[in-house]
């Protein structure tokens, strides 16, 4: 049993339900014990990091401080939590005022994609996902800045390609992986986020893509709800899933369907069709 | 400076350390060219074509390098890396590493053979990956040196592990070609019993297998050998061709004729009789037993070892010779010496033992040793009575034991069980093994110590035993507690111990030390044993072991049995002899990358088990029991091979080698050499196409980096000239040039700008138009930086004349469809749209880095790298390093195009000879040769030598046939064919021909003269004959190669070839060069740096020097410039240069004088001066002369230049910022344009160093005034090179960059007194209007006036009135002139440092000929027949050197001085009035005549 904290942040109580249920039922199959942060607040991203530095940075030192109390590795689902986290850790360290290596903070979907995971997930698949044609979609914060992420490939990420390869998922070379979606301006330029969101859509659908796969509950809700921009896009709207969720399908979870019904556009469908549901 | 040393070291092979090296011999200096790869040539032999020329690279680079190869004063060193430098300027020691190559240059002829048979193939580095090559190749196919290299990593574990060092690897890369009797061959050549261990090894080598530590399981190495012996037993047809095929490994035969003794026919003993008998020892074996094979015949059971199979193997070292002696036991092996010269003992460890407990001596108790034996030999059925229906008890727990009981199983026992000490889990049995045994129903009974034999009336009842914990040996004595209370009885009839067995040591009759009585005493290296002459090896030695380490120890006997033959006849006999021995191979080792690589890159199969007859069946019979496995798992195991070593040492390049050069015993070395001075000329890598993640190289299949273009597009590269995409070999149409990869860009750290990208892309899009006329080439660029000589004219024509599209822009990212495979390719443009546009290919141009090699070079022998990893250089020394006497030039200085690299190598190349200039001809090779003998009345009696060329000549061309045909032929005297022709043996042959035969001409019929046609020709000179009686045929290349699969058409025309050789050398004269003395004196004309620094240069190299300028002041323009970017004070070291010159003895510095006169020819010119003010005529004899003449800033005609004050030209302010820098610093805003009469219609060239200038005095003005407000109009910013930097400097400085286009210049009025500039700004897209205090104009570089000179020199000038050198790229300081060349802005536009570099190299050039005391002249060259020249001048003008003149009796007249024999005017003569010398036009009549079989 591997113990963790784990800090869902507002989406995943909020908009972003079908994520926190995957992800706890994924965990729970694969053995870790995911402890919830006990009196975690706000980190700061929604607004706070382009009002008030100051704020910005104590926001997420409360949760910082709160995880190192816990002692254990941070996990986080929303890579705006973790953006927020890995700046703000990264700025104590700098300024020494937190030694190296103080609190591990890890981003949901690459703690996930770890070769010991990889292993141990192809051992205990119940259902294999072959023919599930699959694109990813890594968007920004969740591989971007490098320097913060760690992550090396960034233009290019393959690490959830090969998760879900994992699973028999046809996993499709993309060029879109780490477009914007434009979460960012979901609320004040709805035109511009359909715009991209439309694009990144069109070009799911020129891939043959059966389904889109995010870590991010962000992407997720800005692609879900904001595809129906173009004409010709109707009808032929492309679910967005979670990782987690195609893991709990792949991992035989019971609770799949409940998670799989809060999306906007039914998953259901293209799921069936493909003889996975 | 007496110990000054006359060599130089060049290090780095590309057209840098060619040329230098080549300046260096030719000034008598001896060169040791290092270059760390297997072949010269560097990069430009990887370019397809070179700009602004579009001459094809390998066409230019290849006479230049088949002249260093073969420069008798060059040394070539290949594979080679500089260690170190000590000593001092002048004499030091350069430690090399010479890596081992494998293959002797020496010998190797580059024929190929051995590539056609290796069967490992590699990405090929030349080919940008993109294509593959063997591991054993030639770099490209024109490489010098013209030789194979083998690339290893190491020993393959595998065969590192193994006692034999059977090279596994080898025989598995066999196996995957089904090439299993090469395989075979492979394997007899460590082994001869590879069938046994194909089957009984405890296989070493697949423990050490690297798949082991990757998590996988190793390949099947013994199943696969295994299979390869089967294989060949059952085609011993095939095995003999390959035998027959290929070349037969010479043995290295000391002590041949002295007779050996062997005692024992076991595997070391057969081994060793094996090996020695085919070193021509006379052997003869001693066996006790009726049967050979020792312990490997009646040891192992025949259900695990077929006896046919082995005997076979048995019978074969047998047929070689061997005497072998049957049921002859050795009673004393020192009384075989009486006989014999060596013994050698290997008599097994037969003696079997028994525990020493009550009722081990009962009738039914026997010894597993013999009792196998007994099996063996006598065959079943008698020992079958005995056993049938039996209880039989084994005791012990190891291979024996099993192999015991299961042969009584299979006799028939009725019962049968094995007990020994150890627990189940650590019998020494293998596990397998054991539960093989129990699947037969033999009951095992492990952990127990045995009490007695019980018996009733004298016969076995049971063994007595009781339960321990045994925990191993301790000093060979068991440990264990017994467990009370567990006493028992193993009911059985019958006991076997096999509990070990060890040598009977009663042939050594006492007289032969001993290990303690147990075993023979030997020196482990030798296996000497304490009597000189006997030798021991195998079980007798080491007890039981395996059949590998016997074979082992076979081999190692006749080595050291061969040592000791040898050693003997010296006079001091040496006991134990001393071995000479190859020092190992360190194993190859996969790093992480690598070991993924080759997992991907292998077969995905896992391991294959084969199977085993089924336990109930097999246990009736000795039949084997387990299965061979099939061809097609035996290929996909063999393909599941990582290839750690790379080269698998297979031996078939041994095999298919006739030159005998493959030595894999070749190891690194490491050389000291002394040298004079040092030149480094590493080169440049080009960055990783991966530094901008965003363009997807390496993801997207269609994008490619500018060096893989280049390849794509060559004839010679991997699409054989085609332009087709990775993804799907499609033609492109759309083909995006992305500019600036890894160049001006500090997001990556390489802020500095590439230098040739820009050209290098117009080329390539140029040549990509050329090759399919529907491509499309975008070239997105920032700023094109054409400002090279004739580049801006290159760019323009690209746009106009092949329409390819410049789009100014930095491109953000590249996306790839995913279905088509097309690129988008994301920009915005300079409206701000953001656009995006679908290409076919998109092509990186990526910039250029030193490579991490020369880096760690530099610092490893102490020279300053810059943060680049470029060498430091300082402006005013641009080839020397801060290690003095080590020099520097080419990309490894800074970025840089051919032309100066060239140039700076020759520039370098005078600095070094310099250096040691007193030392020059002390050690450079001079041949004498023969006099020549006088032929020329003589009948031609011609030798014709036929050339096999290993097969690939022979392989398609009836050799013998040819040349008897070339006998039948007029005139022929003699004929020969040879395998290599141009091997030195061979050479020889010829010699010796021509004197028994008197022969008076040579003709070989082999390859192209282009490469080998010097070599023969020398040939010749050494014996004495003229060599323009000499021709070649080319039956290779133009015969063999291009009609490979038609062999009869193939020899008829390979006949016809030389029959036209012979008609030819028939009618071929001697030819005589003559000698022409040197006067050996330089002239330099023009005072200015360029001619300063080539006169100082020449004075250094030391030879006279008269330096004339028209001027009464030495310096030229550089007394213009005050400062430099770098910020030295130009007129300090401009005085400190011209003291150093005029106050040099050998300099003469005549002043305001003029050229009138000039006459002569290389090595020997006189020119006439006219010197005021005295105005007195002066004449000065020289050997070169090398014009500096410069150039001068001009006088703009618009923007208000000359009519109002404030405008000034760059210059001017330089001279103002430098004279009254405190008015320059009150000045509130400057405005600067550029291009001012550059790049325009009436000079459309650039002026090259204005951008620079204008940034430098951008930011001395904001250095004196911060609060300055600077704007600098411009077109291209051309801060080429490491100068970028400043740009970027000026930048962040506040100075304003705002470009303007040509059809919108900046306008400049004056409106009362006001000066007002108003231009349109491309960024705000608004007109901008300045009122600046002070308006600065780049006006263009013009060459001063020349005209005159280069008349009375008869050299070329451009259009634009700058010199024209010989050839752009190869001869950037010569003019087609010989004798005359050129440097400094004369040639062009250029910096401080490039002017000094130029001149330089202008000095080393001319030193070639002023190191010579005479030259020779003539030989081929075009004569007049005087009477039939109408003096129509036609010569006059179409020769390209412009030697012919009517001479005074109205008729042409061709200097055989300074004609270069190129034919020009031989077919252009309406007259036919000039015939070429050597290509008569009546050979070339016989020539033809010949062809179409006329006689």
């Amino acid at each position: 049993m591997r113990e963790v904290s784990y800090y869902p942040g507002c989406s995943l109580h909020g908009t972003a339900r079908e994520y926190d249920e995957s992800f706890r039922g994924v965990a729970k199959l694969l053995d870790i014990g995911l402890h919830e942060l006990e009196g975690w607040t706000c980190c700061g991203a929604s607004s706070a990091h382009s009002l008030d530095e100051e704020l910005a940075r104590a926001l997420a030192g409360r949760n910082l401080a709160l995880a190192r109390r816990a002692g254990r590795e941070l996990l986080v689902p929303c890579v705006a939590c973790y953006s927020r986290f890995k700046t703000t850790a990264t700025q104590e360290q700098e300024e020494a005022s937190m030694p190296e290596g103080a609190l591990a903070i890890s981003y949901a979907l690459d703690y996930f994609c770890r070769e010991e995971f990889r292993k141990e997930i192809t051992g205990k698949l119940v259902k294999s996902l072959a023919g599930l044609k699959v694109v990813c979609y890594y968007g920004c914060l969740g591989v971007r800045p490098p320097k913060l992420t760690g992550v090396k490939q960034y233009e290019h990420p393959v690490h959830m390609d090969r998760l879900l390869g994992g699973l028999g998922c046809e996993m499709i070379p993309w060029s879109y992986k780490t477009d914007c979606c434009g979460a960012g301006l979901m609320m004040t330029r709805t035109d511009v986020v359909q715009k991209l969101v439309g694009r990144l859509a069109a070009m799911a659908r020129e891939a043959d893509a059966d389904v889109i796969v995010t870590g991010c509950p962000l992407c997720q809700a800005n692609l879900d709800t904001r595809q129906d921009g173009s004409e010709e896009a109707i009808g032929r709207a492309i679910p967005v899933l979670y990782f987690t969720e195609l893991l709990g399908l792949a991992l035989g979870h019971q609770e799949v369907k409940k998670w799989l019904g809060r999306h906007i556009i039914d998953p259901a469908p293209v799921l069936s069709y493909r003889g996975l549901l | 400076m007496e110990n000054k040393v006359g060599a130089v070291m060049v290090v780095g092979g590309g057209i840098a350390g060619i040329q230098a090296s080549l300046d260096l011999a030719e000034s008598g200096y001896y060169v040791y060219l290092v270059e760390s790869s297997p072949a010269i040539g560097g990069v430009m032999a990887q370019l397809d074509k070179t700009f602004p020329t579009n001459d094809c690279a390998m066409c230019i680079v290849s006479p230049k390098l088949v002249e260093a190869g073969r420069h008798l004063n060059i040394g070539i060193l290949t594979a080679t890396d500089v260690e170190g430098i000590s000593g001092e300027p002048g004499n030091f020691t350069v430690r090399l590493r010479k890596h081992a190559r494998f293959v002797d240059t020496a010998k190797c002829t580059g024929c190929g053979d051995c590539a056609t048979v290796c069967p490992i193939i590699r990405p090929d580095e030349f080919n940008a990956l993109l294509s593959t090559r063997k591991a054993i190749y030639k770099r490209y196919p024109q490489a010098i040196p013209n030789a194979f290299a083998i690339e290893k990593r190491g020993e393959a574990p595998c065969r590192n592990a193994c006692p034999i060092e059977q090279r596994a690897m080898g025989y598995v890369a066999l196996i995957r070609d089904k090439r299993f009797a090469e395989a075979y061959r492979t394997i007899k050549e460590d082994n001869p019993f590879p069938s046994v261990c194909g089957r009984v090894c405890n296989h070493r080598c697949e423990e050490a297998c690297t798949r082991n530590e990757l998590g996988s399981e190793p390949v099947n190495i013994m199943h696969l050998k295994r299979f390869v012996t089967d294989w060949a037993f059952a085609h011993p047809e095939e095995i003999q061709k390959v035998y027959a095929a290929g070349v037969q490994k010479a043995l290295a035969a000391g002590g041949a004729g002295k007779k050996v003794a062997i005692v024992g026919a076991g595997p070391a003993g057969l081994t060793a009789a094996d090996d020695l008998i085919r070193k021509g020892c006379p052997v003869t074996v001693f066996e006790a037993q009726p049967a050979p094979g020792g312990m490997m015949r009646v040891g192992i059971p025949e259900y695990r070892m077929p006896y046919d199979l082995l005997q076979r193997e048995i019978d074969e070292i047998i047929s070689r010779g061997v005497e072998l002696k049957l049921n002859h036991p050795v009673e004393d092996v020192t009384g075989l010496l009486k006989d014999f010269d060596a013994v050698f003992v290997a008599a097994g460890a037969h003696l079997g033992i028994k525990l020493p407990i009550p009722g081990n001596d009962l009738p039914e108790v026997r010894i597993a040793t013999d009792f196998l034996r007994e099996v063996s030999l006598t065959g079943s059925s008698d020992v079958q009575s005995k056993i049938a229906g039996k209880r039989v008890l084994v005791i012990g727990g190891g291979n024996v034991a099993v192999d015991a009981a299961m042969s009584s199983v299979r006799m028939g026992a009725g019962w049968v069980g094995m007990s020994c000490l150890e627990s189940r889990e650590k019998m020494p049995a293998h596990d397998w093994e054991v539960r093989d045994a129990q699947d037969e129903g033999i009951d095992v009974y492990p952990s127990r110590s045995f009490k007695e034999v019980t018996s009733h009336d004298g016969h076995v009842t049971g063994v007595r035993t009781v339960d321990v914990n045994f925990r191993g040996f301790i000093d060979g004595r068991p440990d264990f507690d017994e467990i009370p209370g567990t006493e028992t009885v193993i009911p059985c009839d019958l006991v076997i111990f096999a509990i070990g067995q060890k040598p009977d040591l009663t042939l050594l009759n006492n007289k032969v030390e001993t290990v303690r009585g147990r075993t023979v005493a030997v020196d482990k290296d030798t296996l000497a044993t304490s009597v000189p002459g006997i030798f021991a090896g195998g079980d007798v030695v080491t007890g039981t072991t395996f059949v590998v380490d016997a074979i082992a120890a076979g081999h190692k006997a006749a080595r050291a049995i061969e040592a000791y033959f040898t050693q003997e006849d010296k006079e001091t006999r040496i006991w134990p002899p001393v071995l000479e021995s190859c020092e190992k191979l360190p194993e190859a080792k996969l790093d992480p990358d690598q070991a993924k690589q080759s997992m991907e890159a292998a077969s995905q199969a896992p391991r294959f088990v084969p199977e085993k007859r089924e336990a109930q069946v097999r246990k009736r019979d000795f039949s084997e029991v387990e299965a061979s496995l099939t061809e097609e798992e035996v290929i996909e195991a063999a393909n599941r091979c990582l290839e750690c070593g790379i080269c698998s040492e297979c031996l078939q390049c041994v095999f298919a080698c006739l030159a005998g050069a493959i030595n894999h015993d070749d190891r690194e070395k490491m050389v000291d050499i002394q040298v004079g001075a040092v030149i480094l000329t590493p080169g440049f890598k080009t960055v990783e196409g991966n530094i901008r993640p965003e363009f997807g190289y390496g993801v997207y299949p269609n994008v490619v980096t500018s060096l893989e273009f280049e390849r794509m597009l060559s004839a010679s590269g991997p699409y054989a000239g085609v332009v087709q995409r990775p993804s799907d070999a499609g033609h492109p149409r759309k083909i995006a040039f992305i500019q600036c990869v890894g160049s001006r860009d500090t997001s990556c750290g390489q802020d500095y700008c590439s230098s040739v990208c820009c050209m290098y892309a117009t080329k390539e899009a140029i040549i990509a138009k050329e090759h399919a006329g529907f491509v499309e080439p975008t070239i997105f660029y920032m700023d094109i930086r054409a400002y090279g000589k004739g580049f801006d004219a290159y760019y323009e024509r690209a746009k106009s004349e092949y329409g390819v599209r410049f789009v100014r822009c930095m491109v953000s990212r590249v996306r790839e469809n995913f279905k088509t495979k097309n690129l988008v390719v994301a920009y915005l443009d300079e409206e701000g749209n953001i656009l995006e546009e679908e290409f076919d290919l998109v092509v990186l141009s990526v910039g250029l880095v030193p490579s991490r090699e020369a880096v760690e070079m530099a610092k490893r022998i102490g020279v300053e790298v810059d943060v680049h990893g470029f060498c430091k250089t300082k402006p005013f020394e641009p080839t020397s390093t801060s290690k003095p006497g080590v020099y520097v030039c080419g990309v490894f200085q800074g970025p840089k195009d051919i032309p100066e690299t060239v140039s700076q190598a020759s520039g370098a190349v005078a600095e070094a000879a310099g250096l040691i200039a007193s030392a020059r001809g002390s050690l450079a090779v001079k041949k004498t040769y023969p006099d020549e003998l006088d032929v020329a009345a003589e009948e031609p009696r011609i030798g014709v030598f036929v050339c096999h060329c290993g097969i690939n000549i022979g392989g398609v061309i009836n050799v013998p046939e040819v040349k008897e045909y070339a006998r039948s032929l007029p005139q022929v005297a003699y004929v020969d064919e040879n395998l290599y022709t141009c091997s030195q043996d061979t050479q020889e042959k010829i010699k010796t021909a021509v004197r028994e035969n008197n022969l008076n001409r040579v003709i070989v019929a082999s390859c192209s003269p282009r490469t080998h046609e010097p070599m023969f020709r020398e040939t010749m000179r050494e014996i004495g004959l003229n060599k323009y009686l000499f021709d070649m045929a080319n039956i290779r290349d133009q015969c063999s190669w291009v009609h490979m699969q038609q062999k009869e058409e193939a020899t008829a025309k390979a006949k016809g070839l030389v029959r036209m050789a012979v008609a030819n050398v028939s009618l071929m004269r001697p030819l005589h060069e003559q000698p022409v003395a040197v006067v050996q004196r330089g002239l330099v004309v023009g005072g200015g740096l360029a001619g300063l620094t080539a006169a100082w240069n020449l004075a250094q190299q030391g030879w006279q020097v008269c330096l004339v300028e028209k001027e009464d002041r030495l310096g030229g323009s550089l007394w213009d410039l005050h400062y430099n970017l770098e910020g030295d004070d130009v007129q300090a070291a401009l005085r400190e240069l011209i003291a150093r010159v005029t106050g040099h003895p050998a300099i003469e510095v005549i002043l305001s004088a003029l050229v009138t006169d000039f006459s002569g020819v290389k090595g020997n010119f006189t020119t006439g001066l006219l010197v005021a003010p005295a105005m007195y005529h002066r004449k000065i004899e020289h050997g070169i002369v090398i014009l500096t003449t410069g150039a001068q800033e001009s006088k703009p005609t618009e923007y208000l230049y000359g009519e109002d004050a404030r405008v000034l030209t760059q210059l001017e302010i330089e001279g103002r910022l430098a004279r009254t820098a405190e008015d320059m610093a009150a000045l509130k805003q400057v405005v600067m344009i550029q291009c001012v009469g550059s790049r325009d219609t009436e000079r459309p060239y650039c002026s090259r160093t204005c951008c620079s200038m204008a940034v430098k005095n951008a930011l001395k003005l904001k250095a004196l005034n911060p609060a300055c407000e600077i704007y600098l109009l411009y077109r291209d910013m051309r801060t080429y090179g490491l100068m970028e930097s400043y740009y970027t400097r000026a930048r962040k400085a506040g100075i304003i960059f705002a470009r303007y286009e040509p059809e919108e210049k900046p306008r400049v009025i004056n409106e009362a007194g006001t000066m007002t500039v108003t231009f349109s700004d491309l960024v705000l897209r608004e007109q901008r209007v300045l009122k600046p205090d002070l308006l600065v104009l780049a006006a263009a570089t013009i060459p001063r006036d020349n005209r005159e000179l280069a008349s009375l020199l008869k050299v070329s000038r451009t259009a634009e009135g700058f010199f024209l050198e010989a050839h752009m790229k190869l001869r950037p300081v010569d003019f087609a002139s010989d004798g005359i060349y050129l440097a400094g802005a004369g040639h062009g536009p250029k910096l401080i440092s490039e002017t000094i570099s130029q001149a330089s190299a202008a000095a080393a050039r001319a030193g070639t000929i002023l190191s010579k005391e005479k030259l020779l002249a003539g030989g081929v060259v075009a004569v007049v027949e005087g009477d039939r020249c109408a003096a129509c001048l036609t010569c006059v003008r179409v020769c390209p050197y412009e030697v012919p003149v009517i001479n005074a009796q109205g008729e042409a007249e061709i200097d055989i001085i300074k004609c270069k024999g190129c034919g020009s005017c031989v077919a252009e003569c309406p007259a036919r009035a000039i015939d070429l010398l050597h290509f008569r036009d009546s050979q070339l009549v016989a020539k033809s005549r010949a062809l179409i079989g006329m006689a």
